[in-house]
């Protein structure tokens, strides 16, 4: 049973396998494209990602422990009727022993200059989904919740005691991919 | 803007610009810096004593290697006597100031700017990929700080230094800042990036691996082979 999440509400996930989904319906009007983009860090106990690889984005899909594998880009909204037009499929059996932390963030690509928000995205969701079972766990509802965000901070999945759980974060910023970028990683970014 | 360049270390966030869907059919490698006041730097009063409005130049040179399949630099060219003086290096396949023009005609450097005065690139290194002969498998592009450890200038105190690679049709790949920054420090040159052949085609990868030495000449000896 889906469980719509809060802001704060923490979960036992009590589950290795499971998809982060994001959908949108595509912009059916005579405007841009909307290009939603879903991406994790992987943090150590720093809250930084180790390697450059362990940050997962549509330039990235696998991270170097195959814990992590992004479905790929979906510039539009195009690629699934009605269901995740990009996924995340995460395995925290194999997460590296260095990662504390896993980050899911949603963006609007070239939001700036297509002058778009999350107002503006028809079904925009994002998900946890339990792979053994094929049932959502957790969803998000995007669009009513961030009228005028650019960016989502979904949820973490950290460690604690030995498990893994799932805390629901729900904030939204006026901001791009490289603001969160740079809080979690030290290198160049080029925009 | 801040930059830490650590090598390898690049994350590029742009869709449809990155890797095989630029141009290499040509890569120009622009370098550009700014002239520094120096008087901005020691202090008005002790600065007009000694002179006043006076200009530091730096003198950044943009440099490429041509690697053969060992990624050695095959041919070290000659020593030429050139307006009675002896240029070392020359007609090889490292294209530097001495030595500007590649003698397949494939690759050269615009001129040397010794000066940085000027708006956007002051030195230019252009590659034509598409025509390149074989045996050429992988170039190199640095950049250095002529006289940098004679003069006491490094990569900190230079202004608005930048070192970038631009595609056939204008995009550009990958910019570096030099200056600005206090991981450069010290630092008279940096590997820039590398153009390689895979599968056929060419690749582009960014480095930005600075080095304390000012003379490519260092670099070369140490076996930058990438």
């Amino acid at each position: 049973m889906a469980i719509n999440l809060q802001k704060g509400q923490k979960i036992d996930i009590g589950l290795n396998n499971m998809s982060v989904g994001l959908g949108w319906t595509p912009n059916e009007g005579t405007g841009f494209a909307f290009d939603l983009d879903a991406s994790a860090f992987m943090l150590d106990q720093s809250r930084l990602i180790p390697e450059e690889k362990y940050f997962i984005f549509y330039g990235n899909t696998d991270s170097p422990d195959t814990a992590l594998h992004h479905s790929g880009d979906d510039p539009t909204g195009g690629n699934s009727d009605g269901g995740d037009d990009e996924t995340i499929v995460v395995d925290l059996a194999k997460v590296d022993p260095r990662v504390q932390e896993i980050l899911f963030v949603v963006t609007i690509y070239d939001s700036g200059p297509r002058r778009q928000n999350f107002g503006q995205v028809r079904d925009s969701y994002i998900r946890i989904v339990d792979n053994s079972t094929g049932l959502e766990v957790a969803k998000y509802e995007l669009g009513e919740d961030f009228s005028i965000e650019t960016a989502v901070e979904f949820g973490r999945l950290y460690r604690r005691d030995g498990k893994w759980k799932f805390e629901a974060s729900g904030i939204g910023y006026k901001e791009d991919l490289a603001f969160f970028l740079s809080k979690y990683y030290k290198g160049q970014i080029i925009k | 803007m801040a930059i830490n360049l650590v090598k390898g270390q690049t994350i590029d966030l742009r869709k449809g610009e990155r890797g095989e869907t630029y141009d290499l059919s040509q890569v120009t490698i622009g370098l550009g810096w700014d002239v520094r006041k120096k008087n901005g730097i020691g202090g008005g009063f002790l600065s007009k004593l000694l002179g006043g409005e006076e200009e530091e130049e730096y003198d950044l040179d943009a440099i490429a290697f041509l690697l053969d399949g060992n990624g050695k630099v095959a041919n070290l060219g000659r020593t030429a006597d050139i307006n009675g003086r002896s240029i070392g290096l020359y007609e090889g396949d490292i294209i530097y100031f001495n030595s500007m023009r590649h003698p397949t005609g494939q690759i050269w450097l615009t001129g040397d700017n010794r000066t940085g005065a000027g708006e956007g690139d002051d030195e230019q290194i252009i590659v034509r990929l598409d025509s390149l002969d074989q045996r050429y498998q992988k170039i190199v592009f640095l950049v250095a700080i002529y006289h940098g450890r004679q003069q006491h200038q490094h990569f900190g105190m230079v202004e608005n230094a930048f070192i970038r690679a631009v595609d056939h049709q204008g995009h550009e790949i990958a910019k570096f800042n030099l200056s600005g920054d206090a991981t450069y420090n010290g630092m008279c040159s940096m590997i820039f990036a590398e153009v390689y052949r895979k599968d056929g085609t060419w690749k582009f990868r960014a480095i930005g691996e600075p080095h304390q030495t000012d003379s490519f000449v260092d670099l070369l000896k140490a076996g930058y082979t990438y």
